[in-house]
């Protein structure tokens, strides 16, 4: 216990919050010295989303053998998050990485420990020693989305989402809007499964949305299991995370696939050369995110025009632009004005076309 | 509208098996008197133990029985120290649940993700599995579905309530004084009962993974455990009261996903919480209409108290 107290005063931990200083670099540190710490928000073996982030530490261990690494999966989001990055302050972290959204739970820590350098994925809030980063998985999706509306033959496409967030909103938007771009018959129906992680309720999603005519499943999740049931009824189906097509490789069309290594070995090494700057930074389209190669029963022409997109989005441009109206009808983005990402990252509502999230 | 019945159906029987045979179990254990909260545990266990065996031995029944094996072990632990020691039941099943979900988690380690290479197939029963609407529901399932939802609860409620044993077995759970005064061993039946019982939460697990969901992760059960320990209250402790309201359970699920499917202008929050909703109605609609039902949905008399005869 004294331990830890003369640790976290050490650091920073106890200085009142009044006295934080300025927004300032912070100071290099020698890679034999230095300790990274990841907070997880599943287990690193949960084939998704945390599994991508846990190559990326595999990565930073890589780059830098002579650095300390620690992690703590299963982070929930509660008061326990912020006793679980104190504890990393406390142990004498230069930086840490939350690789979800913890909102107040790593502000409280961070706003208290000014010479530790943070970073939440998914965040929202910058401040002189926090910032965030996320990936444009739109542009993903929308690319997958024009495959979908080529291949689809009854134009239902079925979209497996966890909880009515913006990153579900805008996942669900793109694929619908890509669709739309080459087949404007298309239209999606969204299941929330109240998960993340739920195979059985999402093995009964997909059931139910392929039993009401979708032939073309999409979603966000953490597991293979509506593969599984698009394999099993001969219809397709594009994943997130990683590359599926064990699972179910007649089915499998692509996935949103993620790669955070390269921006944290970035991250980590700005960290040690003292040019850390808090920001918050979107990974682009093949920098950190993208499409996973096509599945062996994408006819090539298909996955030719969805990849001409791709490239299009790569030289810099926005498919996101207006008209778009709402589930309700309502004109958002008029014709002319693009969404940028920024617009995107809080995206709350249903673009007219998508049924079930609203 | 009959495709989709169909179809409804047939995932229902499907979702539904997992948590009947898990309630099956629970039933076994409560009978004798005592509660098992440890269902959560026992089915992450035997869901991975499961995996470990096929990926070894690709035979689903060696799983099946590997994953059975697995929860009668974690279940003989729990009974060494409910029955025999003495412990609160309460406490000792939550540490049953946090050991099964944690000892899972890391011998299945190096499975997560893994596709189980050997499942059950689909074992039609001819002429049956084509009548309209029930017939694939029913009659087209695997082999464990029909031991599920008639084998074993029809096996269970004849030693249940047409065998002296079962009569014996009952009388542990209503009174043990009694019951040990007319000379029958309470420590034993409460002992292998619990035993059984939790070996049919393993199986319940292995299931899972041999059938429904192919593949191990950590968290794969995502509180069906619990769900089933409240379905036996709903079941009134009998064997086919477990299978009926699994089914009933995997009806009402798959009702909220078709509902969302078919957008029906309800919210997908509330469709969600049918499930829930259900419960809480089943267990108390029928007791508040019909009185008679609170004798016939009584919990056995000695239900989670343990017996000492040296403090009579």
């Amino acid at each position: 216990m004294l331990g830890l107290a003369a640790g976290a005063a050490g650091s920073g931990f106890l200085r009142p919050p009044g006295l934080r200083a300025q927004p300032r670099l912070l100071p290099p540190i020698a890679e034999a010295d230095a300790l990274v710490a990841f907070g997880h928000t599943s287990p690193v073996t949960d084939g998704g989303w945390t599994m991508m982030h846990n190559q990326g530490v595999q990565a930073v261990r890589k780059a830098f053998p002579n650095l300390r690494t620690i992690y703590v999966e299963s982070v929930p989001y509660s008061a326990d998050a912020t006793r679980i990055f104190r504890q990393f302050v406390a142990e004498g972290a230069q930086m840490v990485i939350a690789t979800s959204n913890y909102g107040d739970f790593i502000r409280d820590v961070s706003d208290r420990a000014p010479d530790v350098a943070f970073m939440e994925c998914d965040g929202h809030a910058v401040s002189g020693n926090l910032g965030w980063y996320y990936i444009t998985h739109w542009y993903a999706s929308y690319v997958i989305g024009i495959a979908a509306g080529l291949m689809t033959r009854t134009n239902k496409i079925g979209f497996i989402g966890s909880f009515p967030i913006p990153s579900v909103y805008a996942g669900t938007n793109a694929v619908l809007l890509g669709a739309r771009s080459v087949n404007p018959a298309v239209t999606v129906q969204a299941i929330s499964i109240n998960a993340w992680f739920d195979p059985q309720a999402a093995t009964q999603a997909g059931t139910a949305l392929a039993e009401n005519g979708c032939d073309f499943l999409c979603g966000i999740m953490d597991e293979p299991a509506y593969l599984r049931v698009a394999e099993q009824r001969g219809i397709k189906a594009a994943m997130w995370n990683t590359d599926m097509r064990q699972y179910g490789p007649e089915a499998y069309v692509s996935s949103v696939t993620l790669d955070f290594r390269d921006y944290y070995v970035s991250q980590v090494r700005a960290r040690l050369a003292g040019t850390w700057q808090p920001q918050g930074h979107f990974l682009t389209l093949g920098n950190g995110v993208d499409r996973a190669p096509w599945g062996r029963t994408v006819p090539p022409e298909i996955a030719a025009q969805a990849d001409a997109m791709r490239t299009r989005i790569m030289a810099g441009y926005n498919p996101f632009r207006g008209p778009i109206r709402d589930a309700a009808g309502r004109l958002r983005v008029p014709a002319g004005e693009v969404m940028d990402d920024a617009r995107i990252y809080q995206w709350d509502w249903a673009v007219e076309g998508v049924t079930g999230l609203d | 509208m009959i495709a989709l019945l169909t179809g409804m159906l047939s995932t229902a029987v499907l979702a539904g098996g997992v948590l009947a045979l898990a309630a099956l179990g629970e039933v076994l254990a409560e009978r004798v008197g005592v509660t098992n909260l440890g269902v959560e545990g026992l089915m992450s266990l035997g869901a991975v133990i499961a995996i470990i065996t096929v990926v070894a031995t690709p035979n689903p029944w060696l799983g099946l029985l590997a994953a059975t094996m697995a929860g009668a072990t974690g279940g003989m632990l729990f009974a060494f120290a409910t029955v025999i020691v003495r412990a609160n039941q309460v406490l000792c099943g939550l540490a049953i649940t946090f050991l099964g979900l944690g000892l899972s988690a890391s011998i299945g380690h190096d499975y997560a993700g893994v596709p189980s290479p050997a499942t059950f197939g689909r074992v039609p029963v001819p002429g049956l599995s084509s009548l309209p609407i029930i017939g694939p529901a029913f009659f087209g399932q695997n082999l464990p579905i029909y031991l599920i939802y008639l084998v074993l609860p029809a096996l269970a409620h004849w030693v249940m309530f047409h065998t002296r044993h079962g009569l014996a077995m009952r009388a542990v759970g209503e009174n043990p004084a009694a019951a040990d005064a007319a000379g029958l061993p309470v420590t034993a039946l409460r002992f292998w009962y619990v035993t059984l019982g939790a070996g049919l939460a393993g199986a319940a697990g292995g299931y899972l993974t041999l059938t429904y969901v192919p593949v191990w992760s950590e968290g794969l059960v995502a509180g069906r455990g619990w769900i089933a320990l409240a379905l036996v209250i709903f079941a009134g402790y009998r064997p086919f009261g477990a299978t009926l309201s699994g089914l009933l359970f995997g009806l009402i699920t798959a009702l909220s996903f078709v509902g969302q499917a078919r957008n029906w202008p309800i919210a997908p929050a509330f469709l969600n919480m049918l499930p829930y909703l259900g419960t809480i109605a089943f267990i108390i609609v029928p007791v508040v209409v019909w009185h008679r039902m609170r004798r016939i949905m009584a919990a056995p008399a000695a239900l989670g108290v343990p017996y000492h005869r040296d403090v009579r």
